[in-house]
């Protein structure tokens, strides 16, 4: 099976710790993808925000080329780019008409017969838990860890079609697998404030905050994530928070493809950890220990 | 409050914000749970559910210059919990679509909707984002030139900022995409 891989912009940019760490382990599971030829943004939420037809649009031209380049699967590792590709999907899949025109618009064959999976979905059913398992070499089994859902990964459950909306568990089964111990807590699949970052960063730090305190009372290490969006809003803004509420966290926020890189035996260096706002030494120690 | 003058307004309005949403206002029966775990609902002027009966009650105006629509930040909580499968945060986009489509500039959350905005042109002009030209401009058109300018040494001694933009090439097939369906 043809493998397509969509980066999306955040990748490619502030995020680029999770392209890198994920290639790494792509390597180590020794499957191969393939970047859409000319990919262009899904248009996020901006798009679905002020026009419908363009946020349908967007993804599709991608769509559109990986189809047409004979794909059969795409891997959206950012949880936003997944989230607009499987919605795109999902609406074309249900207005002919829409269909036709974005098809006509891009002068090109759709017949909307891609599966879009997100990082987490592609890992659990293209790796598969045992081939994941079989090469952690490095066990993580002195890291507490907590997995941040937030919502596009899981919301809407009818266009998104995985794991559970309210007590999912396909990130902690991943964490589980590097022998590190999940941890639970309240707010798993709470919006972090994602997009309104810049243009509401009182209303987001509150947001964030919640979630990062309740998985600091609950004992964590450090939190991975699936969503470049979460990151930013959980590392970046982290100092910040801790100064607005006269409170420290102190929790590196890491991507899961950089969990299962150290468990697979991969430096920091080559996964690109130093790239974090939030300091990991503290857990790198913990592990070398 | 003020309720509804002309049942003609009220019908042209519910049923514009109807076909756009593919689906019914009356479907919803006011128990607030979108309300209730909406994580804004505390800076929200209007809840969830009240946009949903403002907007069945044809009250054009205060839905469309409300705070909510422009505060909604999509996490789809709202639409997974409803009981009835009613789309409220479809209805929030929609609302913001005839919002810009008539002009309207939010008197309050004007930041969200010219973030959208200036991130849309982006995406026009570029066929990716260019997450330095994006903060570049959203800031000259806030003018919150200083605001979160702290994070950018750290981000950039991280290599979080690309001083480049990386463009489509086939950036004319973008542009159709904008002019057929913006």
């Amino acid at each position: 099976m043809k493998l397509a891989y969509y980066p999306g912009c955040s990748l490619k940019g502030t995020s680029f710790e999770y392209e890198t760490s994920l290639l790494k382990i792509l390597e180590a599971l020794n499957i191969e993808v393939q970047e859409i030829p000319d990919w262009n943004c899904c248009g996020a939420s901006a798009a679905h925000s002020l026009n419908h037809n363009l946020s349908v649009a967007l993804p599709a031209r991608n769509l559109a080329i990986a189809e047409n380049n004979g794909f059969e699967e795409v891997l959206a590792p950012c949880a936003a780019c997944s989230s607009r590709l499987k919605t795109a999907k999902h609406e074309m899949g249900s207005d002919d008409i829409l269909k036709k025109r974005i098809s006509d618009s891009l002068e090109m064959p759709y017949k909307n017969s891609l599966n879009i999976s997100n990082m987490l979905e592609f890992l659990l059913n293209i790796a598969g838990k045992e081939k994941i398992k079989s090469l952690v070499k490095k066990p993580l089994s002195s890291l507490k860890v907590a997995s941040y859902y937030g919502c596009l990964l899981v919301r809407p459950p009818k266009v998104m079609k995985f794991d559970d909306p309210d007590k999912p568990v396909s990130m902690d089964e991943l964490v589980a697998l590097t022998g590190a111990v999940p941890v639970d807590y309240s707010y798993k699949t709470e919006c972090c404030g994602a997009i309104n970052s810049l243009s509401k960063p009182d209303v987001v730090m509150a947001l964030t905050g919640k979630i990062l305190y309740d998985i600091k009372e609950h004992g964590a290490d450090l939190v991975v994530v699936a969503c470049p969006l979460c990151h930013s809003n959980l590392d970046v803004r982290q100092r910040e928070i801790e100064r607005k509420y006269a409170e420290r966290i102190g929790l590196p926020v890491l991507f899961i493809t950089e969990l299962l890189g150290l468990a697979f035996g991969f430096s920091p260096e080559e996964l690109a950890i130093g790239g974090h706002m939030v300091n990991a030494d503290k857990i790198l120690q913990k592990l070398s220990n | 409050m003020k309720t509804v003058i002309n049942e003609q307004e009220r019908r042209n309005f519910a049923s514009e914000v109807e076909s756009k949403l593919h689906d019914k206002l009356a479907k919803c029966y006011q128990c607030g749970k979108c309300s209730a775990g909406c994580p804004v609902n505390f800076e929200m002027d209007y809840t969830p559910n009240q946009i949903i009966k403002m907007t069945e009650l044809g009250m054009a105006d205060r839905v469309l210059n409300s705070k909510t629509i422009w505060l909604c930040v999509s996490c789809n909580t709202c639409s997974t919990r409803c009981p009835k499968g009613f789309e409220v945060a479809g209805i929030m986009d929609v609302l913001r679509e005839v919002a810009a489509k008539r002009g309207i500039e939010s008197k309050t959350e004007k930041e969200v909707q010219t973030f959208h905005e200036v991130f849309l042109d982006n995406v026009k002009s570029n066929g990716r984002i260019f997450e330095l030209e994006l903060v570049g401009k959203y800031k000259l058109k806030t003018k919150h030139l200083f605001r979160d300018m702290f994070l950018a040494p750290k981000m950039i001694e991280k290599g979080k900022l690309k001083m480049h933009s990386d463009k489509v090439s086939n950036i004319n097939q973008i542009a159709k995409i904008f002019k057929d369906f913006e």
